[in-house]
């Protein structure tokens, strides 16, 4: 993983890196991509991947407006508010 | 141009009509204050968990089944990753490797061409809020975030701009036959974004431009054909079109670049943990039947077989499925099918435009239009009461029986007094008489109107043409 | 022997509350476990028609902290991150509204590593959680706050979440039970979620009673969490502990490790158990299976924290992207940003094929091994941890062999099996625990052995910390 990799990586995660922190938390990625190698020595062959522990039966909702009757309460915890809107800076 | 082959292909959001959101029980609605149809679960809040409404899936399903796709046996959620302020988890709930529906197709009629459209696939995913720009701030109402939104993707198998306008006024008129969607793009329930790539014939798809911000579907057809016309452009001078997303600009009747540090996005699809795989067992997809009805093309090739309907008329009666079914229980009744087509597309049309009111909803129920068709078909009265009679149940609100008896609007067809009528005009126009009996036959029709307005509009003008050929022993 | 204890009942009542307070805030000066403690606060929040029917004798009126990840309406839910520094939170997850409705109350929030990343609890933005055992040691983690407050005598028992090992581990380290549930036993909502796929809510108590009854009372099926599980859709294989598998490979622990181990086993062979050896080599694929999809999945779970909707802002910023950016500089620590790092990169098309995706297939074949050992036995005895609870800062592990003592931990979380870390001998300063794994659903078997070890192996009080409530 090069720096250019990891650049981009943290443009797409929206973490800004300054250059001290492009050195060492570099450095700790690439330790765990190079640890992460290890599993190259699995065979994977015919293997489904897991992502759900336990095969489940459907899960479903009802369709039914249950008003949260909260949404003021939320409100109060933007940091920026105008009216009933959150605000943010915009670009000029 | 004509050198060229066009491929579009087009991406339509249609927001589903369920009563909650997809992932939250907070009630799906336009138009209300900001943020006030919002809980923790759309909000984004920390520690909430989505939970799949039935019914979202379910007409997810439906609309895949009438568009003739491939059901997943088995379709699953992926997150997709990108930071944007309306969308408050910073990645969508949507669908990847596993829509729920594939390989559709959707037929259109193109100049008197009946054209099938290749439907890639359906899936389902939750829509995001809206953010406002104004000044130096933005404002964000997170009502709409949550809104089930079924994405359909077509093959690039259009080719002009006019097309997809068509596909899309079939697409919008199959929704609202299922009665899944409103379709209505002005309020952005159902939304289009259109790829559009030029080629020399035969070389296969040219680099592809997504166009976006089309919110009605002439804009789709104005700016594929703009779109269309810049390609060539770059064509022509032997240039190679730029791969990239271009926003249409409604003031300027032009696509234009969309500003964008990052171009190629990457959008990290993985399989969203929060929520088990879908199966659709025996019993949700027997429920689908409860949803799909006959088409709106289907329809329309139907009734026109069956009723002897021309085109335009049974396009124009297949436009809404309430509207068909007025017409179709109408001609159920015993009013003669091209009577009711004929007096539906033309006179009853321009009442209930003047009412404002649909026809189905209207005081004529198919009931009365179909007694007032009898009444024409059996010459109880003629055209010319019809319509009076039409005009007086928005009045009166009565049935058209009722108001014939009342007014006394009964057709005469009585011979002996037509031809009394006929004895007194022919009376009062002896230059008229004369004319004819001079040979020339012209005032013959004067004179039958005459004798018409004189029964008070009443008498039968087949008996009245009659009788005053008799008299002029034209025969 | 110790003085008379008094009930935890009294606690909350209005003749004990005053000194229940006192007694929480002169102790956990020392161990640091609570972020924020208010005894009175969740009053008046129990669904009351509900909890006419579901009021447990045995829960009821029992204070209990809760771990500051798990959402509980009018405290703060920082997961002891600075991002998340000013969120109270409006509503209450499943498990505590469950617990509230059998008459339980909660009356704190307790410390832990940023989000649940570490196995120290010294990642949290706020403060350093001690071992009540012996405060110059971590009391691990993540749920490092909620196994500290159990130990210290400050709660009868706490509720944690474990996404590789977060309430076993610091369980094992300050002499208590910790459960791990099943994977969708319990319900996630209002767990804030760290790794999605891999966690659960559980407990951690120092009485085996009291720990069945709370996992009794939180479990089950919720119909805000889909992927929570109705236990009857598992077939209760087992009804009762006979054979207890051991590891044939014990290398790598520490002396002290293998010495609780062996003291374990022969408790168990006393108590009647037979034991077999069983070999589960994917075992040493567990830690990079782990923290590929935990990181994964991180990446887009903390993605919604960017200081638009609650949260920390910037003072100022120009532009959207500013704004987000400059929140999660300033909002998210050095093992967050590098776990969001790793995790945004092992998706990346071109990348997720050989890390994430291999990740996920890598966890198909542990599932299947320890599906195979559990074919011939019932219960499976693991070391937690490979040490005793380390030394705070640079006197204990870097944050790189902290992820490789995972190895224990992360496979129950990988398969979804449930977990049960109990309270080991304790050797030096510091207890040594180990955990049993059970087949899934079957957590009965989990209490079932501990019960047949509680005399032999009982929750040692911290010698400066003697039990005041029982």
């Amino acid at each position: 993983m090069d720096t250019q990799d990891l650049v981009t990586t943290a443009g797409m995660a929206y973490i800004q890196l300054s250059d001290k922190e492009l050195e060492t938390l570099g450095k700790a990625v690439e330790q765990m991509v190079d640890f992460f190698e290890k599993m190259g020595e699995v065979n994977i062959e015919g293997l489904q991947p897991t992502t759900h522990a336990f095969i489940k039966k459907n899960r479903l909702r009802e369709d039914e407006v249950r008003p949260s009757g909260i949404a003021d309460e939320m409100l109060e915890q933007a940091p920026d508010l105008e009216d009933r809107f959150i605000c943010i800076p915009n670009v000029l | 141009m004509s050198t060229y082959k066009s491929f579009i292909g087009l991406e339509i959001h249609i927001q589903l009509n369920t009563k909650s959101k997809v992932f939250c029980s907070c009630k799906t609605s336009f138009g209300d204050e900001a943020n006030t149809n919002v809980c923790p679960v759309c909000m984004g809040y920390p520690g909430t968990l989505p939970a799949l409404n039935q019914e979202a899936i379910r007409k997810g399903y439906a609309v895949a089944k009438a568009l003739h796709c491939n059901l997943a046996e088995r379709c699953h959620f992926e997150r997709k990753n990108y930071f944007y302020p309306d969308l408050p988890k910073n990645y969508q709930i949507s669908q990847f490797a596993a829509p729920l529906g594939t390989e559709g197709w959707i037929e259109i009629d193109y100049q008197n061409q009946r054209k099938r459209i290749r439907i890639k696939e359906c899936h389902l995913e939750e829509d995001a809020g809206k953010m406002i720009h104004a000044g130096d701030m933005s404002l964000l109402d997170y009502n709409r975030t949550g809104t089930p939104l079924l994405e359909i993707v077509t093959e690039p198998d259009l080719e002009f701009g006019d097309e997809a306008e068509i596909l899309l006024h079939e697409l919008r008129r199959l929704v609202r036959y299922l009665g899944v969607c409103d379709g209505n793009m002005e309020e952005g329930s159902m939304r289009c974004d259109a790829n559009v790539s030029i080629n020399l014939a035969g070389q296969g798809l040219g680099r592809k431009v997504e166009v976006k911000n089309l919110n009605s579907s002439r804009f789709v057809r104005k700016a594929i054909v703009h779109e269309l016309e810049r390609q060539a452009q770059i064509l022509d001078k032997g240039a190679i079109v730029l791969q990239e997303t271009r926003l249409w600009n409604e003031n300027r009747d032009q696509t234009e670049t969309m500003r964008s540090k990052e171009s190629a996005h990457d959008y990290r699809y993985f399989t969203e943990p929060d929520l088990p795989p879908f199966s659709p067992d025996k019993e949700f997809l027997a429920s689908l039947d409860k949803i799909l009805t006959e088409l709106p093309l289907d329809r329309k090739d139907r009734m026109s077989k069956a009723y002897g309907l021309s085109a335009a008329q049974a396009d124009f009666i297949a436009e809404e499925r309430p509207f068909a079914d007025y017409f179709e229980q109408t001609v159920k009744l015993g009013a003669d099918a091209t009577n009711v087509a004929a007096w539906l597309c033309g006179d009853v049309q321009k009442v209930v435009n003047r009412e404002n009111v649909a026809v189905y909803e209207s005081k004529l129920s198919a009931n009365r239009f179909a007694s007032l068709i009898k009444l024409l078909d059996k010459g109880t009265i003629s055209g010319k009461i019809a319509k009076q009679v039409l005009d007086l149940v928005f009045d009166e609100d009565k049935d058209p029986e009722v108001l014939v008896k009342e007014k006394g609007l009964e057709q005469l067809t009585d011979r002996k007094t037509i031809r009394g009528l006929v004895d007194q005009v022919l009376a009062n126009n002896s230059k008229a008489v004369a004319q004819i009996r001079e040979g020339d036959q012209k005032p013959l029709g004067f004179l039958a109107g005459q004798v018409l307005k004189e029964s008070g509009g009443k008498a039968d003008p087949r008996i009245v043409q009659e009788i005053l050929t008799e008299v002029f022993s034209l025969k | 022997m110790a003085a008379q204890t008094r009930p935890w009942n009294e606690t909350l009542k209005p003749e004990g509350i005053k000194a229940y307070k006192q007694f929480v805030a002169e102790r956990d000066k020392q161990v640091a476990s609570f972020l924020e403690f208010d005894p009175l606060r969740a009053q008046g929040t129990s669904n009351e028609r509900a909890a006419v029917s579901t009021k447990s004798k045995t829960l009821e009126g029992l204070p209990f902290g809760v771990k500051d990840n798990i959402a509980v309406k009018n405290f703060h839910l920082t997961c002891g991150s600075k991002i998340l520094e000013s969120l109270v939170s409006p509503y209450n997850a499943t498990a505590i509204q469950k617990l509230l409705d059998a008459g339980a109350v909660p009356v704190g929030k307790t410390n832990m590593d940023e989000f649940g990343m570490g196995s120290s609890t010294d990642n949290s933005a706020y403060k350093t959680t001690n071992n009540p055992h012996d405060l110059t040691r971590v009391s691990g983690g993540s749920s490092g706050g909620s196994a500290a407050a159990v130990a210290a005598g400050l709660v009868p028992f706490a509720l944690g979440s474990d996404t590789g090992g977060s309430i076993r581990q610091p369980a094992s380290f300050c002499g208590v039970y910790g459960l791990k549930p099943t994977y969708g036993a319990v319900s996630r909502y209002g767990l804030v979620a760290y790794a999605s796929s891999l966690e659960v809510v559980g407990a951690l108590a120092k009485d085996i009673t009291i720990l069945e009854n709370v996992y009794e009372t939180i479990k089950g099926l919720d119909g805000r969490d889909q992927t929570s599980t109705d236990p009857n859709d598992f077939p209760l294989l087992k009804k009762e502990v006979k054979t207890v598998g051991v590891l044939a490979d014990r290398s790598g622990l520490d002396g002290m490790q293998a010495k609780s181990l062996e003291i374990s086993i022969e408790a168990l062979k006393k108590a009647g158990f037979a034991i077999k050896e069983v070999s589960l080599p994917l075992l040493d694929y567990a830690v990079p299976a782990y923290y590929t999809i935990a990181s994964a999945e991180a990446s887009a779970n903390l993605a919604r924290f960017n200081g638009i909707r609650y949260g920390n802002r910037p003072i100022y910023s120009e532009n959207p992207d500013d704004l987000v950016r400059q929140a999660r500089d300033q909002g998210f620590g050095d093992e967050v940003k590098l776990r969001i790092l790793l995790g945004t990169f092992v998706l990346r098309s071109g990348f997720q094929d050989q890390y994430y995706l291999r990740a996920q297939k890598i966890r198909t074949a542990i599932r299947n091994q320890f599906d195979r050992a559990f074919e011939d036995i019932d219960l499976l005895l693991l070391p937690v941890f490979p040490i005793p609870a380390f030394k705070h800062g640079d006197l204990g592990m870097t944050a790189f062999q902290q992820k490789l003592a995972d190895k224990y931990t992360t496979a129950a979380n990988l398969t979804g099996l449930p977990g049960l870390s109990l309270p080991g001998p304790v050797l030096e300063s510091v207890p040594v625990g180990m955990q049993f794994m059970a087949p899934a659903m079957h957590e009965h078997l989990l209490f079932q052995v501990a019960r047949a070890l509680q005399s032999s192996l009982p929750s040692a009080d911290p010698a400066a910390y003697p039990a005041v409530y029982s």
